[in-house]
């Protein structure tokens, strides 16, 4: 209750100093550095040069006889579009990522993370140094988007609609680029990533061009006034916006000091939109009468289950005092606390928790609510679907319990980060192996794909007839029941150990317990 | 402000950078950080100023652990680099009032801190050049300038006087000098120990991540200075070996020899002991012609604690 009064009071008075107000630094420097970059400014000349030559091109071989092209203006934006999203697209998150991984580089020390400045200033700072470019692009482009209204075959409706979806869509892009340069990875890993992203970013061009094509065909004006328009745009912007907010924590959560409870804001960010997720989907459900969307739903959350596996194999045991002082006291809290704060036995069960749940959760919907109300459709393949789930979720569950059993057991006192990278590799390996051997041995073929191998996730999704999955489910269970039996009494140590600072019982050795050689009072007063 | 470096360890990998090092220190004292090229003092500077997290033990300031709580510690620490970061597009009032604003500081404050900082570091007449086109002196006045924009009651510097030319080293010397009187508790790391010796009230040496000394300046010459070596000059050289014979027999007299037209010898004790070994001399019919003490400086007693090794 004193908390949530003193938030209150501070938000009050924040609101009621508008006039303290001041930019984010970041902001402030990331752009006075960028209008005397020489490749923005570059980039920037280029870009209208290019719009330019082109608005001339297109009008110089066109008719003097204005009205045998009605789509004049139509065509030209067209044009101008693609410019504006390959320019923006591609540089604008490149310029940001690079710089942003430049100065996470130990080697070119930026002194920018020795300031007060809050991770989430320092993540916000980027991001809107990143829309403001952004915005500075789409207003050079603006006087020649402009001049095309004056020609026939635009509706403003859909020039804003195109607009508004390309500046997000850039954001979301400038978003991973920002997450990208913060991964703890070396700088090659990082320009390989890169590459990799500026290698996705022309089939995205593309299609973004061609929904263009297919807007500007269309008129967005005219799908305005339908409800379905909405339904999918709202839904379309949610899911666009969650995943933004997601990168955003992670990012966050990256840069910040290792003795931060980074874990809690990515856990109760992805609890939010997990249950976001579930009424978003039911919505969709009673709207189209379908069990589709409780698929869509589950596949997402168990990818990112997947991807969160990773991660919570790789969190230290130890609890920095940090964490330990703010654990709460009462049972419940200690619970809740157990399960969102940093903590690779904590992150298992919440891990364990949201993925059963959404299976237990999905399956009600395909298979409960179509016998119970034949309007909804169940989705075909049903079985299917329900053992590919079910032994993905197992397997997944095994690969991390027997990384973290090996990382403990034979590699201690390597960084916990290996675990994560075991669990990665395990099935990896467990995939490739047994096909090079069959490559080697002349054996490879689709068949031998679809053969039954035991241990491979990815065979789950390749097998035929449901004995192998049934296999594939009981091989699962039984390699997670031996791996949680070799873990258990690590994860009740993990357990007794979570308790408040300076509450009874074993406790985590943090200060070093050798008597310092030098008096630790000051020498010197 | 309390300076506490407790139990500090840090790995990277297999290597032990730091290895289990404490010290304390307080404001209004210049402390020098010494040790051979790889010793750890760069590592120890980082975890103190939180760009490092340890492996193990702690730093406090004030009672602040940089390890529990680093966004709080680096209010109270500014830390300076042995090289400014490249920014090749930026000027050096733009680069000051970034880190102003970086440190909270609005409007009206903010302008005076940063003017107040270009005076003292006497960077104003250069506020609008860019970083990248200034000299090394210079670039360290900025990041000096930049440690110092928000106040902050601890200041370390890495090598701050690497590269720079004589007059940068002296006015780097009395910045220092001002910043002290100003209750700052300064740790400065640096090779040209006789600078330091100057300026230093207390030092600090390591060696392989290890803690070799530690204290006042007055207190490590004094632990040193238990073995002086003591010069003397006779008038009749010819009394030379009958000295050094006389020498073997004195006690608390330690590896009499003859350099040039001297005799050296190390010499345990005090002073008094001098006296008496000058007496004793005199006495037994030695024309004395000189006689002193070389007392040990910074760099007699880094060279005599350091074996020379880096990791």
């Amino acid at each position: 209750m004193n908390s949530s009064t003193s938030a209150i009071g501070k938000l009050k008075a924040h609101f009621a100093n508008w006039r303290r107000w001041e930019l984010n630094p970041i902001v402030v420097k990331e752009l006075r550095q960028a209008v005397r970059s020489w490749s923005v400014t570059g980039m920037l000349l280029l870009f209208l040069a290019v719009l330019f030559c082109t608005a001339l091109i297109v009008l110089v071989t066109q008719t003097l006889e204005f009205s045998t092209n009605t789509r004049l203006g139509a065509e030209i934006f067209q044009i101008f579009s693609g410019i504006l999203t390959g320019a923006s697209l591609i540089f604008i998150p490149l310029y940001v990522g690079i710089r942003l991984a430049a100065e996470r580089q130990d080697s070119n020390l930026d002194l920018l993370y020795i300031t007060t400045l809050t991770p989430a200033r320092i993540i916000r700072g980027k991001f809107l140094c990143g829309a403001y470019m952004t915005v500075l692009f789409f207003s050079a482009c603006m006087p020649f988007m402009a001049f095309t209204n004056l020609l026939r075959g635009v509706d403003l409706p859909t020039v804003a609609f195109i607009l508004i979806y390309l500046f997000s869509v850039i954001c979301v892009v400038n978003q991973v680029a920002i997450f990208i340069a913060c991964l703890p990875i070396s700088k090659w890993f990082k320009i390989l990533l890169g590459l990799a992203g500026l290698v996705t970013a022309f089939p995205i061009t593309s299609g973004l061009i061609f929904s263009f094509y297919s807007l500007m065909q269309s008129g967005v004006g005219s799908m305005m006034a339908g409800t379905m328009f909405w339904s999918v745009f709202f839904t379309v912007s949610g899911i666009v916006l969650a995943v933004v907010v997601l990168l955003y924590f992670l990012s966050v959560a990256l840069i910040s000091p290792p003795s931060a409870n980074r874990g809690l804001p990515v856990k109760t960010y992805l609890t939010v939109i997990w249950v976001i997720g579930a009424i978003i989907s039911l919505a969709w459900m009673v709207k189209t009468h379908e069990t589709a969307p409780a698929v869509v739903w589950c596949v997402i959350t168990m990818i990112l289950m997947c991807g969160s596996l990773i991660v919570v194999v790789s969190n230290q045991d130890q609890l920095s005092l940090r964490v330990r002082r703010s654990i709460p006291a009462n049972a419940v809290g200690r619970l809740l606390a157990f399960l969102f704060y940093n903590g690779a036995a904590g992150g298992l069960v919440w891990v364990t928790f949201i993925s059963f749940a959404t299976y237990f959760l999905t399956m009600l919907a395909v298979k409960w609510i179509p016998s119970v109300l034949p309007a909804y459709k169940s989705i075909p393949n049903r079985t299917e679907f329900q053992w590919m789930m079910c032994g993905t979720i197992l397997y997944a569950m095994a690969y991390a319990l027997t990384a973290l059993f090996i990382h403990r057991k034979f590699l201690s006192r390597r960084p916990p980060k290996l675990a994560g990278i075991f669990t990665i590799l395990l099935p990896a390996l467990w995939a490739l192996i047994p096909n090079i051997v069959l490559f080697f041995g002349n054996r490879l073929s689709f068949r031998s794909l679809e053969a039954t191998q035991l241990g491979n996730v990815f065979n789950l999704y390749m097998t035929k007839t449901p004995e192998q999955q049934i296999a594939h489910i009981a091989c699962a269970s039984l390699w997670l029941v031996v791996v949680v039996v070799l873990n258990f009494s690590w994860f009740i140590r993990q357990l007794r150990e979570f308790r408040p600072l300076g509450s009874a019982g074993p406790t985590v050795r943090v200060e070093p317990s050798v008597p310092p050689r030098i008096p630790a009072e000051p020498t010197v007063s | 402000m309390k300076v506490q470096v407790k139990n500090l360890r840090k790995e990277f990998g297999k290597t032990v950078a730091v290895d289990n090092i404490s010290f304390a220190f307080d404001s209004g004292h210049i402390f020098g950080f010494v040790g051979p090229n790889g010793a750890g003092k760069t590592t120890t500077m980082r975890i103190i100023s939180t760009i490092e997290e340890p492996t193990d033990g702690d730093v406090l300031l004030n009672g602040i652990s940089v390890r529990e709580q680093p966004e709080l510690a680096r209010k109270a620490v500014g830390y300076v680099p042995d090289s400014l970061p490249a920014h090749a597009d930026i000027t050096v009032h733009e680069y000051l009032d970034f880190y102003a604003r970086a440190y909270g500081l609005k409007g009206r404050q903010r302008t005076q801190a940063v003017e107040a900082i270009e005076e003292f570091t006497n960077v104003a007449g250069i506020r609008q050049k860019h970083l990248k086109a200034l000299s090394k002196g210079m670039k360290q006045r900025v990041s000096l300038g930049r440690a110092l924009v928000y106040d902050p009651d601890v200041l370390v510097l890495d090598e701050p006087a690497a590269g720079l030319d004589p007059r940068a080293r002296v006015e780097l010397r009395e910045l220092l000098g001002l910043l002290a009187e100003r209750k700052k508790a300064i740790l400065i790391s640096s090779h040209i120990l006789t600078e330091l010796t100057e300026i230093c009230t207390g030092v600090v040496i390591i060696e392989r991540g290890k803690l070799l000394e530690t204290g006042t300046i007055e207190e490590v010459l004094k632990k040193s200075a238990a073995r002086r070596t003591v010069a003397v000059r006779l008038l009749n050289r010819e009394q030379t070996p009958s000295l050094l014979k006389e020498l073997l027999q004195t006690p608390l007299v330690d590896k009499p020899r003859e350099v040039g037209t001297e005799v050296h010898f190390e010499l345990g004790g005090e002073d008094d002991a001098a006296c008496e070994i000058l007496g004793l001399l005199i006495g037994k019919g030695f024309k004395v012609l000189e006689f002193r003490q070389t007392k040990a400086d910074l760099e007699d007693i880094f060279m005599n604690v350091t074996k020379g090794g880096v990791q």
